[in-house]
């Protein structure tokens, strides 16, 4: 059961804005829902109003140019971004991750920039995003401003985002184009589950990065790695740079070994992949 | 049995039989009681505990009760009703003092939903937290506070229970065979170990939810999504002492119960809500969350075997202790304890055996009936430990446990001689074995362990489980015939998702010798119009309503060949029939229809014989008695379906990973009476047992507040979860007194999955678990040796997982 509050559904990014602008501190931007209804039915957020942005036609985009990379509007379901050519042809950890995230139906609601912006450590898109450089767009009536993702999630639950802002898309650049990679993420049952532990490996000519998720309070994204590192340096850094805690999920004794785990699978299986740009 | 037809003639037992209620229910159009609306109905939301024992200082409801479009408001103190199936034990609404995270406090009706949950909200209830008392072995110790005061002025039924006053002990079940001292003398091993269970939540489709209107004169209409309309009522009128016919219980399609929705629930909540709102009718929806806390669980176990073997492998001598976590409550954990009390020592010959079953209360959501009725939880235990002693011995397992196994001359705990016609579970267990290729690993799967990395694990595990119900426990069916020659059935069995009314209407379809389509066994049932049956529980359903079918079938063919006799001038010794007509056997072209005789016969000039075929078919356990107090002797089982399961896992030794690639299932289910539905409840059961065994488990804090409440962190398997392959082999020797010779075998298909899990695990690993469920990190303590997690809540020992305290 919900609470009372009025759905807003504005046809324009010009209307949203400006919507935003006035009534932003008590409005609940709304693209898939699949974390703001729960939390409304939970009684943890209380919206005045909810806004919709899947009406904003620009916010629907997503977009490829061999230069520009790949663009991902605010409206854009899990399942489009997924099935999309560019992202199975370019940016195949993606599409690995996005398969990962919940299930076929919910991938129908659930938008890519939902998932980044709700900040959950566990979050499935955020550290493929985090290790493709993506960079977030934040538009408002005043204008809009730029970062990377890194910079933009600073806790959990907790972004850089302004209540007259949105997130009104996400840039992946062209660095990473064409990486191998790979994402292990630990469940508590064969069918969908958000991860207890995760990692997210990519790997180019040059270099190789690794991100892990539900082990600190914002994912993680470990520095860059030359092609031939050992398996161990790799772990030792991780073991540094993240702090799992025990929750009704896991103890951080087994977050932390499945780390180490999923960190020698992945590089096995990156190296295995032939192709690799 | 009450009919001889011999197996070869049967035209409808024993055929795949379409589920009669499948397409009304994959299309949406049953309706279920979350469904329903009428006019004038309040929407009740109730206030539940935060705290898991508190005293209750005030209650302020002025706010909400002042708040536009609220009907009614009621609190504990104004409630002078106690409720209670074996321990009468429980008020409606929390009084004085709380006992639970998440018991009723407050209720609240109003024109709607929204205005019901903001006046909850508005109700401020002011507390004194006390420090609960959560673990039964803490809550065993002297100086343990008390859950129930009271214990000692609580009314209970006297002949199955025994309360200690004083303590926090709900019910003791003792049972001695034996000399138990000789038997661990003579033994040459002495193998103990401990074995726990965390609270499961039953998870059904629908929610619990109750509409009831308090009427004029006191005449109240219950709906309810309940497995038990006659045990819904009776308990219903013992609490507010009105005569039982006032009382009529709806009970529509049920979307799953599981043994959640056996006994009374929240109907009386709603009854005093439709009282206080001037008699609206009042629906109340247990929220997905409240299932966890305000409704039962299945209660945590912790279960001590000690076992004596001989040289040869023999079991010896066998003491069980077993401690079961009642919660605040004893509702149905009481029986679970007897039952599992009188069964605890499994499909096993054990000629020197001791048994001490304790029900505690604690101060956390209280246990109910769930699908086995304790015998998952003990089986878990129980099996593994057959395991962990064949590894001791020397022998292999399968060897081990048919050596040991019940057979013919074998005697039960409680004095139980086992005969011929008991059914086998040496043959399960065979079958099984020979499914999964025990003992050895294929070709195949020896390139698989090549090719994955990962070990290959086979293992068995055993079970029986008999009805656990008063001995005295009767059903009613009746069969009308209609106009057409077609016949409906009545009975208060509720098919909640079993398919027993399907196997019902093939029964009498059988006795009819008529197709089973012009048989309908109708849905919905009201305590006003059906017969008389006590619960849907315990497996007993297709049994003793079975029988009855038979006995209405032919007692409804006794007034047709009577008025077929008249008709056809003839002696009805020399009658026979088949689905159309009933004929003279010497002369064929003499007949008389079903559908001429259906509501009475007419002779051309007008003149009437007969009235409606109506058959009425009683049936009531037979020979079952009362256990003794102090030795358990008795006979508590109308019968045992005894069975097996047989399952492959691979498993990563490192990491603790596995993946369940076959599991099979055996049960002696006696007679089958339709093979899809023997395969439907083995599949459902067995994945049931499979989330019971991998993902499920209540975690606590430390002051009892239920931390994962909901689906985010209490899983339960989905589709992928499944195994690769599944296979289902039923074993048929006749159960004497079964109709067609038939036994339950609802509950069963979930008792032995979780320990056959763990003893695959160990077949492949060595990892000796002990502790439910086995999640990946369970297990890779198991294979690290590292100390199984007491929960996975700093500072938090109580729940889920391994936790036990030392007494």
């Amino acid at each position: 059961m919900l609470h009372e509050f009025s759905y807003i559904e504005p046809g324009s990014l010009s209307e949203l804005l400006e919507f935003l602008a006035k009534y932003g501190p008590e409005s609940a931007v709304f693209s898939g829902g699949t974390d703001l209804l729960i939390s409304i039915r939970a009684g943890l957020e209380k919206p005045v109003y909810v806004v919709d942005l899947k009406k904003v036609p620009e916010l629907q985009e997503l977009n490829f140019g061999s230069k520009s990379g790949l663009s991902i509007g605010a409206a854009v379901n899990v399942n489009r971004v997924v099935e999309h050519e560019a992202v199975q042809s370019h940016y195949r950890i993606l599409e690995i991750a996005g398969r990962e995230l919940a299930t076929f139906q919910l991938r129908n609601r659930a938008t890519v920039i939902g998932n980044i912006v709700t900040a959950s450590p566990c979050g499935d898109m955020s550290s493929p995003l985090l290790c493709l450089d993506a960079e977030v767009e934040l538009l408002s009536a005043s204008g809009s401003r730029s970062m990377l993702l890194k910079e933009f999630i600073t806790g959990v639950k907790k972004t850089q985002i302004k209540p007259e802002e949105i997130v009104s898309k996400i840039t992946v650049p062209t660095t990473f184009m064409d990486a191998a990679g790979g994402y292990e993420k630990l469940k508590r049952i064969k069918g969908h589950d958000l991860g207890v532990v995760a990692v997210t490996m990519i790997k180019t000519k040059k270099t190789m990065r690794v991100a892990v998720s539900s082990a600190a309070p914002t994912p993680v994204l470990l520095p860059d790695f030359v092609l031939d590192t050992p398996v161990a340096e790799i772990q030792k850094v991780a073991q540094a740079a993240i702090s799992p805690i025990d929750d009704v999920r896991c103890t951080k004794e087994y977050r932390r070994f499945m780390v180490d785990i999923y960190i020698r699978r992945l590089l096995e299986e990156v190296q295995h992949e032939r192709g690799a740009a | 049995m009450l009919e001889d037809t011999p197996a070869a003639e049967l035209k409808q037992v024993g055929q795949e039989t379409l589920r009669i209620d499948s397409k009304i229910k994959v299309t949406g159009q049953a309706e279920y009681v979350s469904d329903m609306e009428m006019s004038g109905m309040l929407h009740a939301r109730v206030k539940t505990s935060p705290f898991a024992r508190a005293k209750i200082r005030s209650i302020d409801t002025s706010k909400a009760e002042a708040l536009s479009g609220v009907r009614a408001v009621v609190i504990g103190t104004e409630l002078d009703y106690k409720l209670g199936l074996y321990v009468v034990d429980k008020d409606i609404l929390a009084k004085t003092e709380v006992r639970h995270y998440g018991e009723a406090v407050a209720a609240v009706a109003a024109d709607t939903l929204e205005i019901a949950e903001k006046a909850v909200g508005l109700i401020e209830v002011d507390y004194e937290e006390l420090t609960p008392v959560l673990h039964p072995l803490e809550a065993i110790k002297e100086d343990a506070p008390r859950v129930h005061p009271d214990l000692g002025n609580y009314s209970y039924m006297e002949a199955a229970f025994s309360p200690q006053p004083g303590t926090n002990i709900a019910n003791i079940t003792r049972l001695r065979k034996g000399d138990i001292e000789k038997g661990f003398e003579e033994s040459e091993w002495i193998v103990e170990r401990e074995y726990t269970n965390p609270s499961v939540q039953h998870v059904p489709m629908e929610t619990h939810v109750a509409i009831v209107q308090w009427g004029h004169d006191n005449k109240i209409t219950i709906w309810s999504s309940a497995q038990s309309p006659f045990t819904v009522r009776n308990l219903f009128c013992n609490a507010f002492k009105l005569p039982h016919g006032n009382v009529r219980v709806i009970v529509p399609y049920v979307g799953g119960g599981f043994g959640g929705k056996a006994g009374v629930g929240i109907e009386p909540l709603v009854a005093v809500l439709s009282k206080k709102a001037g008699g609206r009718p009042v629906k109340l929806t247990a929220t997905r969350e409240q299932e966890f806390s305000l409704l039962p669980c299945r209660s945590q176990l912790t279960y001590r075997i000690k076992t004596g073997v001989s040289t040869e492998g023999k079991i010896l001598a066998q003491e069980m202790i077993m401690y079961w976590d009642s919660g605040a409550y004893a509702d149905y954990a009481v029986n679970v304890t007897r039952a599992s009390g009188y069964s605890a020592g499994g499909p096993y010959e054990i000629p020197n055996a001791k048994v001490d079953s304790y029900t505690i209360y604690t101060n956390k959501p209280y246990g109910t009936a769930y699908r086995g009725f304790g015998h998952v939880e003990f089986f878990w235990g129980l099996e593994r430990h057959m395991d962990l002693i064949s590894e001791i011995v020397g022998q292999d397992p399968l060897e081990f446990r048919k050596l040991n196994a019940l057979k013919p001359g074998s005697i039960t705990l409680t004095g139980e001689k086992i005969t011929e016609n008991h059914g086998s579970v040496s043959k399960c267990l065979d079958a099984v074995a020979n499914s999964i290729g025990y003992g050895t690993l294929t070709e195949k799967e020896k390139a698989r362990e090549k090719k994955t990395g990962m070990k290959i694990g086979k293992a068995v595990a055993s079970l029986h489980k008999a009805p656990a119900m008063p001995s005295f426990t009767a059903t009613t069916v009746v069969v009308k015939m209609n106009e057409d020659g077609t016949v409906i059935a009545n009975l208060s069995l509720i098919d909640y998702g079993q398919g027993t009314y399907t196997s019902i209407a093939q029964i009498i379809a059988e006795r009819l010798r008529c197709p089973a389509e012009k048989v309908k066994v109708a849905f919905e049932t009201d305590t006003d119009r059906d017969p008389y049956d006590w619960q849907t529980v315990a497996s007993k359903g297709l049994i003793l309503s079975g029988n009855a079918a038979i006995l209405a079938a032919d007692d409804l063919l006794e007034k047709a060949y009577a008025d077929a006799a008249q008709v056809l001038r003839a002696n009805t010794r020399d009658l026979d029939h088949d689905g159309d007509k009933i004929f003279v056997k010497h002369h064929k072209e003499s007949f008389v229809t079903f559908k001429q005789l259906a509501i009475g016969y007419a002779y051309p000039n007008g003149n009437a014989i007969g009235g409606q075929l109506i058959g009425v078919g009683r049936y009531i356990a037979q020979g079952l008695s009362n256990l003794d107090k102090e030795t358990g002797q008795g006979l508590p089982a109308l019968d045992w379906t005894y069975g097996a399961h047989g399952m492959i896992i691979e498993i990563n030794e490192e990491t603790g990973e596995y993946n369940v690639l076959k599991v099979t299932s055996s049960y002696d289910v006696g007679k089958v009476i339709n093979p899809d539905a023997v395969r439907g409840q083995s599949i459902g059961g067995m994945v049931q047992g499979l989330g019971t065994a991998t993902c499920e488990g209540y975690i606590y804090d430390e002051r009892g507040r239920l931390l994962n409440p909901s689906f985010t962190d209490n899983k339960i398997p989905t589709a992928r979860d499944i195994p690769l392959e599944i296979e289902t082999i039923p074993i048929e020797t006749p159960q004497l007194d079964g109709p067609y010779g038939a036994r339950g075998v609802a509950e069963h298909s979930m008792i032995g999955v979780a320990a056959a899990l763990g003893n695959a695990i160990q077949h492949a690993t060595g990892a000796r678990l002990m502790h439910m469920p086995l999640r990946y990190e369970d297990v890779w303590r198991a294979l690290q040796n590292k100390e199984p997690v007491d929960n996975w809540i700093t500072k938090s020992p109580y729940g889920s997982c391994r936790s036990t305290p030392e007494l």
